[in-house]
């Protein structure tokens, strides 16, 4: 459900295991190939010279020593910056906002919906300047939130009271750019996978008809510690 | 807002979600490489910051490590260079298997209308475990499920004297499995115990 980078970790962990695999490849060859070891020591003296002459090369006058190091720090620091920045990118993706309503939608026409979270968000439209939306009751100009709590609080509430359900948690992420519902429930110890889903799935369609918005939804249906120090029956 | 729930959630993005479940995500081995990666570059960019200013090398002496691989094989006992490449190698290939394998994971996905349904294989076992156990009328100890991905293993232990019907058995596993219609279908195989426990 999270926005972790998963093509970019497998990337850079093929690189970094092909770094590994050739190092520890060159060192197994060096030990076991005479020849290679030869080779080896003929070259080494060569590299050592071009690196001595590069240094040479780029020592500024008056300088102890080359400006590769300064060079080569800032280099190390910039990678530093990016191994963060992608430690950082991992699990990210959770959003607090589940919808925000503004003049693109006018009030509605004979539409049933929930009270709190329906009534409030059809009633109104945006004040983005003067050219918004009046809706039909005369009501005032706004635009109405719905917090990713309320659609969570509401969804879980309902779960709770679901007697082959242990528990269940809700969460809220972006999915492509739109914020979707991560739902998971822990079944009781037998309960049929696909009563629980569409159990679980029209609970999920109660919410879309009281928030308005069809959201992506991921159901996780999972066993966890709790699940296995519980009963199969709540009478047994 | 439109008499219907407005719409947006896309079929291809409900697909993206169960195929994001359905493999590892490789987030763990991506921390702790990137963890290794900075403690390696914060040395290095220490150790070149004292170059840079023309101080002793504090940790590691970089010339001196550069002369020591250039001096390679020798400079090292072998059994060292030995058992240090060997392990950088088994290192570098699981890495390299841990970005080219797929990471599936042991779930299973329902088709659903309205969102994307994830069920661990765990689940699916006991719910399967209690059908078998209904359908042989014995205790719950005397059935063990074991799901695999392309497989699913019945095996019972029958109450010492009453028969159970493997083929019963299978019909029911069956039923279950296809009212669930999970993703890949497994193949069942229902194996009842020579010798039967004392009844419970």
């Amino acid at each position: 459900m999270n926005t972790t980078p998963r093509l970019l970790n497998r990337i850079v962990l093929a690189v970094v295991g092909i770094l590994l695999l050739a190092a520890g490849a060159a060192g197994l060859v060096l030990l076991t190939l005479p020849a290679v070891a030869v080779w080896w020591g003929g070259a080494a003296p060569r590299v050592a010279q071009a690196i001595g002459d590069v240094r040479t090369a780029t020592t500024l006058e008056g300088q102890a020593d080359t400006w590769l190091w300064i060079a080569l720090a800032a280099v190390l620091l910039v990678l530093i910056v990016l191994l963060v920045l992608w430690i950082a990118a991992q699990g990210r993706g959770r959003t607090g906002l589940f919808a925000s309503v503004d003049a693109r939608f006018p009030a509605p026409h004979g539409r049933h919906v929930g009270p709190p979270a329906g009534g409030s968000a059809g009633g109104r439209s945006s004040g983005m300047g003067s050219r918004g939306v009046q809706s039909e009751d005369g009501g005032t100009l706004g635009s109405v939130t719905i917090t990713a709590a309320a659609a969570e609080q509401a969804l879980k509430a309902a779960l709770l009271e679901r007697s082959e359900l242990v528990g269940a948690s809700v969460s809220t992420w972006q999915v492509r750019g739109v914020p979707g519902l991560w739902v998971r429930v822990f079944p009781r110890k037998g309960a049929a996978p696909y009563a629980v889903a569409a159990e679980v799935s029209r609970l999920v369609e109660a919410l879309d008809r009281v928030t308005g918005y069809r959201t992506p939804v991921l159901i996780s249906i999972s066993s966890g510690t709790r699940v296995r120090w519980t009963r199969a029956d709540r009478v047994s | 807002m439109s008499p219907t729930p407005l719409d947006r959630s896309a079929p291809a993005s409900t697909a993206r979600l169960v195929r994001r479940e359905l493999h590892a995500s490789r987030a763990v081995p991506s921390v702790l490489t990137a963890i290794l990666l900075i403690i390696v570059c914060l040395v290095l960019l220490f150790e070149a910051a004292l170059k840079a200013l023309g101080d002793n090398p504090f940790l590691v002496d970089v010339e001196a490590v550069a002369a020591w691989i250039g001096a390679l094989p020798s400079g090292v006992p072998a059994s060292l260079l030995g058992t240090g490449s060997f392990l950088l190698l088994v290192l570098g290939v699981l890495l390299l298997l841990l970005a080219l394998l797929p990471g599936r994971r042991a779930r299973y996905t329902i088709p659903n209308e309205r969102a994307a349904v994830v069920v661990d294989a765990e689940v699916v076992a006991s719910s399967l475990a209690r059908r078998a156990r209904a359908e042989a009328g014995v205790a719950p100890e005397q059935v063990l499920v074991t799901v695999g991905r392309s497989s699913v293993t019945v095996q019972i232990r029958p109450t010492s004297g009453i028969p159970v019907d493997a083929e019963a058995v299978r019909a029911a596993v069956a039923d279950d499995l296809r009212r669930s219609s999970v993703e890949p279908e497994p193949r069942i195989t229902v194996v009842v115990a020579e010798s039967g426990v004392i009844g419970q």
